[in-house]
């Protein structure tokens, strides 16, 4: 285990290397290379079925890749159990359909990681679920069920109980795309706040926006490769391959 | 402007009654034809069970069998049969002891206080260890009674209890274990269970009760009981395995993939978020389940079991009390109809709950 690593400040966040990752006989990750610094912000984008769900969700384990490798925070993420738990209590993230556990209070669902995995006492966990609550602006809502509260609400409250867990880098998978127009900045809102307070993230969406804004860079995926990597200046303004071209004309046309 | 909505009057209790029962002139005359039948039955019923019946013993059976209704008296001279078996006339008040623990546990762990695992498990191991010493005796002063003593309600309440508090635990490790990710542990247990659920009951406890002895040796065998309880108990755990699966079946595979990304282990994830949400999925087809085996701990009778049918068997086949057989089983239908009322009751108490919590 190199688990001493993970509070070493100066290594980097996220190293993947050469990842393959097969479903049966389909190819869905090929070769795939990134490399991501503590407090870098960035997004990946790319058609539908492109592999961007599968890269990131190889990166707290919820897929298990084939070939390659994957350090995260300086541990090696392999069949060792031990390392696979210390990523995962490192590794907050965010699901397109939110997964908040309906049986339990919007507090308790903040609360139960926490506990059960960090062992904090109650009365910390509590007090840390509240002031999370705080930050995404429904405090008010903690002793509701999940499904009492609206989309946008709901996908707040599982970005507050992510963050209970203070983990050093965060995964968003299409954290928008479920939610009504009108719910969508909500959520953005609370990203662009924590990617301003130095939070390492790693996000799939296809609010160019919100890349625009946050991103130091775009990433762009498609059929398990990644084409093209840049800051999203550049990204948006010359983007070199033809693929890239087309999907932005897409996205942005409409 | 703000708009004034009014709602139509509600139709008066009377209106309604006649919108729904006399409607047209046909509906009128079948309305009233039900009517009379229903009256009827009902009269003949209660002139039958109550106007008509003989309540005390006072007359012997002689008296009760002149009357024209129920003769109740049968249930009065012979109650302790019923509810005691064959379990020795002095101690009986242990019996009685021993059936009223097994209500209070009950009652006990369906109150939502008693649902931690400390808790629940408290008061299931003090229940059963003071029901054991109750009914079995030979320690603090107590005599000594065989298993093959106990009888009546407090062995049908003994026998169902502890079917359910082996198999319960047993049918959650078999739907865990039908869910297993290796092939040949999912595909194993599968096939137990299809198996067990492809035999009768009967068969089960026939085979664990009298087959078994000669399989097994001697230190192994444990008394007839604890064998059939336990055949019981497989049989119980193979119909809820599959229940528990099919609740599993319906969380998302999204709440397992949650827990994970927020650092749970594998008990973690089952014992927070897994089973509480499959347990309330199946706890419609649970409550069925446990209705249904109750019902069948009467099949005990053919291994030689003196539960309650059997009891009532006894109570009226002694000569004298010979004719009042349908007072004797309406009386033990009773009974079961308390219990299994109260349990289905307590299941609709339990999905108000919680339909109250995930909404
Ligand atoms: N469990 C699975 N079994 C088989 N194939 C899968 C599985 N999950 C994903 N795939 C396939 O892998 C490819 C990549 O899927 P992935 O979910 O990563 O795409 P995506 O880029 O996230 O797409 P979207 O924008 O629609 O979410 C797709 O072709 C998909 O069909
Ligand atoms: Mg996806």
């Amino acid at each position: 285990m190199i688990s001493g690593n993970s509070t070493e400040p100066g290594g980097p966040a996220l190293r993947i290397e050469n990842l393959d990752k097969y479903y049966g006989t389909f190819h869905a990750l090929r070769r795939v290379n990134l490399a991501v610094e503590r407090g870098e912000r960035i997004v990946v984008c790319g058609p539908s079925g492109s592999g961007k769900s599968t890269m990131i969700r190889c990166i707290n384990r919820l897929e298990q890749h084939n070939g390659g490798r994957i350090a995260v925070l300086g541990t090696e993420l392999n069949d060792d159990v031990g390392n696979i738990d210390e990523i995962r209590r490192e590794v907050g993230m965010v699901f397109q359909h939110f997964n908040l556990f309906p049986h339990m209070t919007v507090l308790e669902n903040c609360m139960l990681s926490p506990m059960i995995v960090r062992k904090q006492p109650r009365a910390q966990a509590e007090a840390t679920a509240r002031r999370y609550l705080e930050k995404v602006r429904i405090p008010e809502q903690a002793m509701k069920y999940p499904g009492q509260l609206s989309g946008g609400q709901q996908q707040r409250v599982a970005i507050a109980r992510a963050l209970c867990m203070q983990p050093q880098i965060m995964l968003f998978d299409e954290p928008t795309s479920a939610l009504d127009p009108e719910m969508v900045s909500e959520v953005l809102d609370v990203m662009v706040t924590l990617a301003s307070e130095g939070m390492t993230m790693i996000c799939v969406t296809h609010e160019m926006g919100f890349a625009r804004r946050v991103a130091d860079r775009v990433i762009f995926m498609d059929s398990g490769e990644i084409v093209e990597e840049a800051p999203p200046e550049t990204f948006f303004t010359t983007p070199r391959n033809e693929r890239t071209r087309q999907f932005l004309s897409q996205v942005l046309d409409h | 402007m703000e708009m004034v909505v009014v709602a139509p009057p509600a139709p008066g209790r009377l209106e309604d009654l006649r919108r729904r029962f006399f409607a047209t002139p046909l509906q009128a005359v079948l309305s009233l034809a039900c009517l009379t039948i229903m009256v009827f039955l009902a009269w003949k019923l209660l002139n039958w069970a109550v106007f008509s019946a003989v309540f005390t013993t006072s007359g012997g059976p002689e008296a009760c069998q002149a009357a024209a209704g129920a003769c109740w008296s049968v249930i009065a001279a012979r109650w302790r049969i019923i509810f005691f078996g064959l379990y020795p006339y002095e101690e009986q008040w242990r019996s009685a002891l021993a059936c009223v623990v097994v209500v209070v546990m009950t009652v006990l762990s369906c109150i939502p206080v008693f649902w931690t695992g400390r808790r629940i498990a408290l008061v299931w191991g003090a229940g059963t260890a003071l029901f054991y010493v109750l009914m079995k005796g030979g320690v603090l002063g107590l005599a000594h009674v065989g298993e093959e003593a106990w009888g009546g309600l407090a062995l049908t309440l003994f026998i169902f209890v502890t079917t359910c508090l082996v198999g319960f635990p047993l049918a959650i490790c078999l739907a865990l274990l039908r869910r297993s990710e290796l092939p040949w542990i999912s595909r194993t247990t599968g096939l137990i269970i299809d198996g067990v659920r492809s035999l009768p009951l009967i068969s089960i406890l026939f085979t664990f009760a009298v087959v078994l002895p000669f399989a097994l040796p001697q230190w192994l065998q444990g008394d007839k009981l604890y064998r059939v309880i336990l055949g019981s108990a497989l049989f119980f755990s193979a119909y809820q395995a599959e229940i528990v699966r099919g609740g599993m079946q319906g969380v998302p595979t999204g709440q397992e993939e949650a827990a994970m990304a927020l650092g749970m282990r594998y008990w973690q994830r089952i014992g927070r978020i897994l089973l509480p949400q499959a347990m309330r999925n199946a706890l419609p087809a649970t409550i069925n389940q446990f209705v249904i085996s109750f019902k069948e701990t009467s099949l005990v009778i053919i291994v030689g079991f003196f539960e309650i049918l059997a009891s009532g068997n006894a109570a009226y086949g002694t000569g004298e009390w010979r004719f009042a057989y349908v007072e004797v089983y309406a009386f033990i239908a009773f009974i079961y109809f308390v219990f299994v009322f109260s349990l289905s009751r307590y299941g609709a108490f339990l999905e108000r709950r919680m339909s109250i919590s995930e909404r």
